[in-house]
């Protein structure tokens, strides 16, 4: 079964870097982020990649063992508060291909909390949709969430507080979070793996726009767009700060993304505590090229590393589970992106 | 339990158990005070003619709108936030009725007549296919006009008599150039990138609400088509009860709607409650049986 072989790709990988990678870890763990305004360096990273043939198969083994590779510790989630946040972007009966699978989500939860954390919340704000609750009845998430009894949080309604913006990438001097970010320790992305008309692609870093509370940024969220796609992600991501990432790409979407695009199965799930090169590592999957992508060359500047010599790539190697995710010609954001 | 009184009755009763002391209520029990929550409550217990009047609630409720409005007339979801501006129209219909805040109406109405979102000209390779330069109303200040908040100050201003402001006219121009070719309204973009996108139930609703007597029916025949299906199997409270209002509006409220109605209340024992806005919109749905702004006459 190749859903539960997670071979390692140590090819061109010292010491000096993995330590060096540790080490920017360990900060991002801790809430720090490598950039305040400024551009610096960025270091290493790890990222996991697992083949997951279906939804079927073992999803909170798979997190388990990505969690083990990627030195997350029981210590580290032993009674902590989890806020899982989805993709859902809008009510679709029977397209899985549209918001991250309900069953990723079962999975993640079941991984943390055997890992010992003392809770654990799925939290989203559609972008699209008002309407919360008919996105978990058609996506079949809510279902899952009452079963496992995994309380939700529609943060599009939640009260917020406003934090500075200190990356200031956009105009805006304060950014409003849900108070509901107050209340936990880990954020952690669980993502889908598409294309974006807007911005290219949306993976993990993309995906924190849900966390932003509707009421205060609208339907769609409209003011990100004004102030720049590129410039509110990393703005956002500056912001909230989330702890890890797990992308969705057991079946993804490509073509006119993120909504209307087309199934595809890449069967991976990628994940990460950087999101960065979690980001870069699925674009390099979908045949993309990640230096293309303009956010991820701005948060390579401030978060992490997107080059493929700095990331340090677990379980699949790349080249295993690369599969093409088509681009349209149309659509200005694709042009250029795919890997030469 | 399935008869309009009760269902009333329960709706009423967990409003009123989000009235804070101080006025206004909260969007849960044991929450803060809500612009949005405070209008709809106020709305709901106002409008609902089965409803006994909680008369020093509602006044509470409006008071407290009235001391959470700007200078310049908006009342936004934080006071210290004054961009997401868009309960102000809600507010606009929660002090109908009341000769004590016609100062406040009148400066609310005045606010979003001269306020509009970001409008350009549409360029030849335009990857969205709305007229991009029909003015209406947008969520949060400096950002394009959706349809929602136009659909809601449409009904704002028609109730504060001036519905034959350019203003409505325009506004219900922008809602019929965001009818999707299929049928419905969702947000508020019809065919991106050369792909028509899908309507939802909630949109579609609310615009029918905003519609009913500006346009021939004839106009909306094919969103009305795709409510009905809709309102037939969806359960969740915002695309129900817009669902229900919308197609009242037009006289097409379905004869199970009272029976749906009570379904979805019912269905908080899996969803866990409704917060205050959902549950005043089942309340209004329940009573407006020919659409929201019938029940202003």
């Amino acid at each position: 079964m190749r859903e539960r072989t997670f071979a390692r790709d140590t090819e061109g990988w010292t010491r000096r870097e993995v330590l060096s990678g540790a080490l920017g870890a360990a900060v991002a763990s801790a809430g720090v982020s490598f950039l305040s305004g400024c551009t610096r360096r960025a270091g290493t990273a790890e990222v996991f990649i697992a083949q997951v043939g279906s939804y079927e198969s073992d999803i909170a083994s798979v997190v388990l063992s990505g969690l083990k590779e990627l030195g997350v510790t029981e210590e580290e989630i032993r009674g902590k508060r989890i806020l899982l946040k989805p993709n859902l972007i809008e009510p679709r009966r029977g397209a899985e291909h549209v918001n991250t699978h309900p069953l990723v989500i079962r999975g993640t939860a079941e991984c943390f909390l055997r890992k010992g954390a003392s809770s654990v919340l799925v939290a989203e704000g559609p972008g699209h949709t008002r309407d919360s609750l008919l996105v978990l009845g058609e996506s079949g998430l809510g279902e899952v969430l009452r079963d496992d009894r995994i309380p939700f949080v529609d943060l599009n309604y939640v009260s917020g507080y406003p934090v500075t913006n200190t990356s200031r990438l956009t105009r805006l001097p304060a950014l409003t979070l849900p108070v509901t970010l107050r209340e936990v320790d880990w954020v952690v992305s669980v993502a889908k793996m598409k294309t974006h008309h807007w911005a290219g692609v949306t993976l993990s870093m993309k995906n924190l726009f849900g966390v932003m509370p509707g009421i205060y940024y609208g339907w769609p969220k409209n003011v990100f767009h004004w102030e720049g796609i590129a410039q509110s992600i990393i703005d956002i991501n500056e912001a909230v700060k989330p702890s890890f990432a797990i992308v969705d790409g057991v079946v993804g979407m490509e073509g006119d993304g993120p909504i209307m695009g087309t199934p595809k199965h890449a069967g991976v799930l990628v994940m990460g505590r950087n999101l960065t090169a979690v980001d870069a590592t699925c674009a390099r999957v979908m045949g993309i090229d990640p230096k293309k992508v303009s956010y991820l060359a701005a948060a390579s500047r401030r978060f992490g590393p997107i080059g493929e010599s700095r990331i340090r790539q677990l379980g699949e190697a790349i080249g295993s589970v690369r599969t093409e995710f088509s681009l349209l010609e149309r659509i200005d954001a694709h042009k250029g992106l795919r890997m030469s | 339990m399935t008869d309009r009184s009760s269902l009333a009755s329960s709706c009423v009763e967990a409003l009123i158990k989000r009235v804070l002391p101080e006025g206004g209520f909260s969007m849960f029990p044991g929450g803060g005070f809500r612009a949005d929550a405070t209008a709809w409550a106020v709305l709901a217990l106002s409008l609902a003619p089965s409803v006994e009047r909680a008369t020093g609630v509602i006044e509470n409720g409006r008071s407290r709108l009235a001391a959470s409005q700007s200078e310049d007339g908006r009342v936004s979801v934080s006071p210290s936030d004054p961009g997401p501006f868009w309960p102000t129209s809600l507010a606009i219909l929660a002090w109908h009725g009341s000769s004590k805040y016609a100062k406040h109406r009148v400066r609310a109405t005045d606010f979003l007549l001269r306020t509009t979102g970001k409008h350009w000209e549409k360029t030849e390779n335009s990857p969205l296919a709305h007229d991009t330069s029909i003015h209406g109303w947008p969520w949060n200040q400096d950002t394009h006009s959706w349809v929602e908040p136009t659909s809601l100050s449409i009904l704002a201003l028609r109730t504060a008599g001036v519905g034959g402001h350019k203003r409505v006219l325009e506004g219900v121009r922008m809602l019929m150039d965001r009818q999707l070719p299929s049928g419905g309204w969702n947000y508020g973009n019809t065919i991106a990138f050369g792909t028509e996108l899908l309507p939802q139930a909630d949109c579609t609703g609310i615009a029918l609400n905003a519609l009913a007597g500006e346009v021939p029916q004839s106009d909306v025949e094919i969103s009305l088509r795709y409510l009905k299906t809709q309102v037939t199997r969806l359960r969740t409270p915002l695309s129900l009860g817009w669902g229900i209002l919308g197609l009242g509006a037009w006289g097409r409220r379905p004869g199970q709607a009272t029976s749906w109605i009570g379904e979805c209340l019912a269905r908080q024992d899996l969803s866990g409650v409704y917060d205050t806005t959902l549950v005043s919109l089942l309340l209004l749905a329940l009573e407006g049986k020919r659409g929201l702004e019938h029940l202003f006459r």
